[in-house]
């Protein structure tokens, strides 16, 4: 039995095992553990990036992070709102074209295609976009609803407009996404029980709330768990439409964390800032996993 | 050709013994079948002959050599898989030729290994074909081919005829057997189909959870079953078990329950009074349970209500109530008249009976 | 009367919702077309008037920190999918492939490390770029870009490695394969498909990323989405230049929906 086993305690299974991640295991070391590591380090050190000295401050930046009124404030509850409102909505707005479009008609080929577009293109260019559509002045959408007699909205001076406007180019951004994924589990599903739910006179709400969405649950769940993980740390769409502002009251996480680093040259306290997103990421990440298993198991 | 040889070998996942303390010589061009439900470790035991797992404890051997440590592609083996398996990206020709090649045959012996397999197996057609392009007898006709070039130490069959519709499955399963006679190796076979095990093993080998029950040529594993479990696993439809008290007067013994009485033999009696139980579990295969009156003196005689008839043309099937138990009949006649609900009279042989301790559910004997 | 006036009703709703479909997501993507043909003069108000022009793209294509971020975009994105592919197809099917305690850990990793927002790896990595003297370079960027890729392409492949049979590559171990050889003749034959819809992927992430590129990259390696985001928050006004250089930006992503849409699909749903 010995004689499978070498010198390095591995058997031939497990070494085949090793060689094949091990590639992926270095770079992910080298280029993210290690970071971690050193942004770990970093956070409990004064270090501006015009004059580094890193003395060891202990859990100082922490609790300036905690004690700032802008993170409490603004940075918190704009994450969390981003993550849950974009999350849900998008959900809902994808489960819904999903249903639509899960049904042969003309033209349905180009639907797809295009709905395809928000996820291809670059998210600072549909930010852009939006930026420009949504103009004060000359967005055509501003001068849309200045013909349907709306009230003007100077959309990027205000907190809250600006804040619905990152929102809803989030949320442009992922319908599609749950749209495809969720089409693509809608037609993979047995066609049976639909059969049965029309023989048994369910209408069709009926079918979809009863047949469909169970049904669909354990994709939904994978679903929203990923993109919970990726709105938390939204980035590219915040910093171009609104770069935080006005007044830093559009500031999330990662806005925050890179302005502090940034434009502020703290890296120490950026890094505790960082520290603290990852940390609650971690928390939130490992209990949906956990939440999913269960809800996995279930089904 | 080459002898395989199990030694206490064992499998564990983790704690969980999946497979314990298999003992089984297989001798050189001997075609076995591992037979039983699914998750009786068949499968496993034939993984780990091939060496795709690792064996916990125990020994394998193949020919002289113990094979525990050896990858599969040092085992001489080939391996035919339930859902065949084939390369999808290469031709019917490549697919053959693609482990012969892996041994670094020359290009014209492999010509020749191919040409003979897809002559014997009827594959000349499809050689060029994509596996995609095939039905599955097909496929699986070439994966057996994949095997036959090869001229392996041992074939190893994984449930390879459960993928198949019913009728394409007897035609393989006629396949298989005349192939044997053309290309005699050493087999092992799994297969959790009775009919399969019954007519391709020289001998077969049943499984549950992960204990050998029995081996034996298939007659000794059909008339002579080691347990209930086997009873129960051979034999369609299912051998019937009755639950009997045993009553001894004047040196003849009897078995008794509700509705129901047989006399045992002799023999049977004195193996009885040596076992000393006085309930034990009553065996009867449903093609002995025959209608009307005994026709030599060893037969009893009792009476059950028919609750069901099954017509298969070739014979009839009742399903009887017998004292509250149902007792299943076979080989009956297709052309009797019997009505639902009709008392009827039947007879069984007490030679033909097989006896089950309660407890143990060994045979005894 | 009262079902076939149902029906119509239904089939209005039907087409009313296909046309908002179209309107939402077609709507910003032709309005910055629009902008991006159009003379500086004519951005505002822009469905007034009849001038069109390619001037804007022929003066942003004269502008060489344009030119030079989407070639180093180009370069990076290519190189990036091709490593990032070849380090996360091995970690992918070990994880599809095996158990025990060595897939176990690694899988918990990986699912640990997508969790971590990106900005908290990539400040500490400023840091280390610039120790090292890779920042604003080729290798800086490159490295963490495939690091990037590592914990959910890892994931995505072990989905794809799922969707395969096994039996193929025990048929191949005992054909005479060693457990590369099974991997690689068998195995990633087999998984090309999905290979080529994740390399897709992969490639249009590198593309498009933003976090990395503005934090890495500066003036001697530009990358076009740091270009394209300079543009917004520092000059903000020129909208017709701003629309061109999207429009070119958004080109690959164009070309792929349009000829790799089933590539593009197979990607999204593993």
């Amino acid at each position: 039995m010995t004689a499978r086993f070498t010198k390095f305690g591995f058997d031939e299974k497990e070494r085949f095992m090793l060689f094949l991640i091990a590639p992926a295991a270095i770079v992910l070391a080298c280029f993210e553990i290690i970071p971690i590591l050193i942004g770990m380090n970093a956070s409990f050190r004064e270090w501006s990036l015009v004059n580094p000295q890193r003395t060891w401050v202990g859990p100082k930046q922490y609790i300036a992070v905690f004690t700032d009124p802008v993170f409490l404030k603004m940075v918190l509850p704009n994450t969390f709102v981003l993550t849950i409102v974009s999350v849900g909505v998008s959900l809902a707005l994808g489960l819904a074209l999903a249903s639509l479009l899960n049904r042969p008609f003309f033209g349905r080929a180009v639907v797809r295609t295009i709905i395809l577009l928000p996820l291809t293109i670059a998210p600072v260019i549909t930010a852009t976009m939006m930026r420009w559509s949504f103009n004060d002045q000359f967005g055509v959408i501003t001068i849309f609803l200045s013909y349907l007699g709306l009230p003007d909205v100077a959309w990027l001076s205000d907190r809250w407009p600006s804040f619905a406007l990152i929102i809803i180019t989030d949320i442009w951004i992922w319908t599609p996404w749950f749209t495809i994924i969720l089409l693509a589990a809608m037609q993979g599903l047995p066609p049976e029980p639909f059969e049965a739910a029309r023989i048994d006179a369910a209408t069709p709400w009926c079918i979809f709330r009863r047949v469909t969405l169970p049904m669909l649950r354990p994709v939904i769940i994978v679903c929203v768990l990923i993109r919970a993980i990726d709105a938390f740390r939204t980035f590219d769409q915040v910093w171009i439409l609104t770069g935080g502002g006005p007044a830093r009251s559009t500031e999330v996480f990662s806005v925050y964390a890179y302005v502090l680093a940034f434009v502020d040259l703290d890296i120490g306290r950026a890094a505790a800032a960082a520290g603290i997103g990852a940390l609650i990421m971690l928390f939130v990440g490992v209990g949906l996993y956990r939440l999913v298993n269960r809800s996995m198991e279930v089904s | 050709m080459a002898e395989v040889i199990l030694q206490d070998v064992v499998k564990k996942y983790g704690t969980f013994k999946v497979v314990h303390e298999v003992n089984l010589n297989i001798a050189a061009g001997e075609f076995v079948v591992l037979v039983g439900p699914s998750g009786c470790g068949k499968s496993t035991t034939l993984r780990m002959i091939a060496g795709l797992e690792n064996i916990s404890a125990g020994t394998i051997r193949i020919g002289d050599k113990v094979v525990n440590d050896l990858p599969p592609k040092d085992r001489d083996i080939a391996m035919v898989f339930q859902n065949y398996a084939l390369y999808q990206h290469m031709t019917v020709f490549d697919n053959l030729a693609f482990g012969l090649r892996n041994r670094k045959v020359p290009e014209t012996e492999i010509r020749s290994e191919v040409t003979r397999a897809t002559q014997m197996l009827g594959l000349e057609p499809l050689l060029a074909r994509k596996p995609f392009q095939l039905s599955g007898g097909q496929q699986q006709r070439v994966a057996l081919g994949r095997c036959i070039v090869r001229r392996p130490q041992v074939f190893l069959f994984d449930e390879p005829l459960s993928n198949l519709d019913a009728k394409l499955r007897a035609q393989m399963r006629i396949e298989i057997k005349a192939l044997r006679e053309r290309v005699p190796t050493t087999s092992v076979y799994v297969t959790h189909d009775q009919v399969e095990a019954m007519t391709l093993g020289d001998r077969v080998v049943v499984m549950k959870d992960g204990w050998i029950q029995q081996i034996g040529t298939p007659l000794q594993i059909y008339n002579r079953p080691a347990n209930r479990f086997v009873a129960s696993f051979i034999g369609a439809p299912a051998m019937n078990f009755i639950g009997v008290e045993l009553v001894e007067e004047l040196g003849v013994m009897s078995a008794h329950a509700k509705d129901f009485k047989v006399e045992l033999s002799l023999d049977q009696a004195a193996v009885l009074r040596k076992h000393g139980a006085k309930t034990v579990t009553l065996g009867i295969r449903p093609e002995h349970v025959r209608l009307g009156t005994p026709t030599n003196n060893t037969g009893s005689s009792f009476t059950g209500v028919v609750n069901v008839t099954e017509q298969l043309g070739s014979e009839l099937v009742i399903a009887l109530n017998v004292g509250g138990s149902t007792i299943m009949a076979s080989r009956i006649s297709p052309e009797t008249e019997v009505s639902p609900h009709a008392r009827v009279q039947m007879w069984v042989d007490g030679k033909e009976l097989q006896l089950f301790d309660d407890k143990t559910e060994i045979a005894i004997r | 009367m009262i079902s076939f006036a149902l029906h119509t009703l239904r089939r209005s709703i039907f087409a009313i919702s296909i046309a908002a479909i179209f309107v939402v997501f077609v709507g910003p993507i032709a309005i910055l077309g629009v902008t991006s043909i159009r003379p500086a003069s004519g951005v505002f108000y822009i469905w007034r008037g009849t001038n069109f022009t390619l001037n804007n793209f022929v003066e942003v294509l004269h502008q060489s920190q344009v030119v030079q971020a989407m070639w180093n975009s180009f370069v990076l994105s290519t190189l990036a999918t091709i490593l990032s592919l070849s380090i996360t197809i091995g970690s992918g099917y070990m994880l599809s492939r095996f158990g025990g305690w060595i897939q176990r850990s690694w899988f918990a990793t990986i699912y640990i490390f997508r969790t971590v927002p990106y900005i908290s790896w990539v400040l500490p990595l400023y840091l280390v770029n610039t120790r090292l003297g890779i920042y604003d370079t080729y290798v800086g960027l490159l490295l963490p870009h495939i690091a990037v890729h590592v914990c959910f392409f890892s994931w995505l492949m072990k989905g794809f490695f799922d969707g395969i049979n096994p039996s193929m590559e025990y048929a191949a171990l005992i054909d005479g394969c060693t457990r590369w050889g099974a991997f690689c003749r068998v195995a990633l034959p087999a998984a090309m498909p999905g290979i080529a819809a994740l390399a897709i992927l992969c490639w249009l992430s590198t593309w498009n990323e933003f976090l990395f590129a503005l934090i890495l990259s500066g003036k001697r390696t530009p990358l076009i989405t740091s270009t394209m985001a300079q543009f917004v928050t520092e000059t903000g006004t020129e909208w017709n230049l701003m629309s061109a250089t999207a429009v070119l930006a958004m080109m690959p992503a164009l070309l792929v929906t349009i000829f790799g849409q089933k590539y593009v699909i197979r990607g999204l749903r593993m």
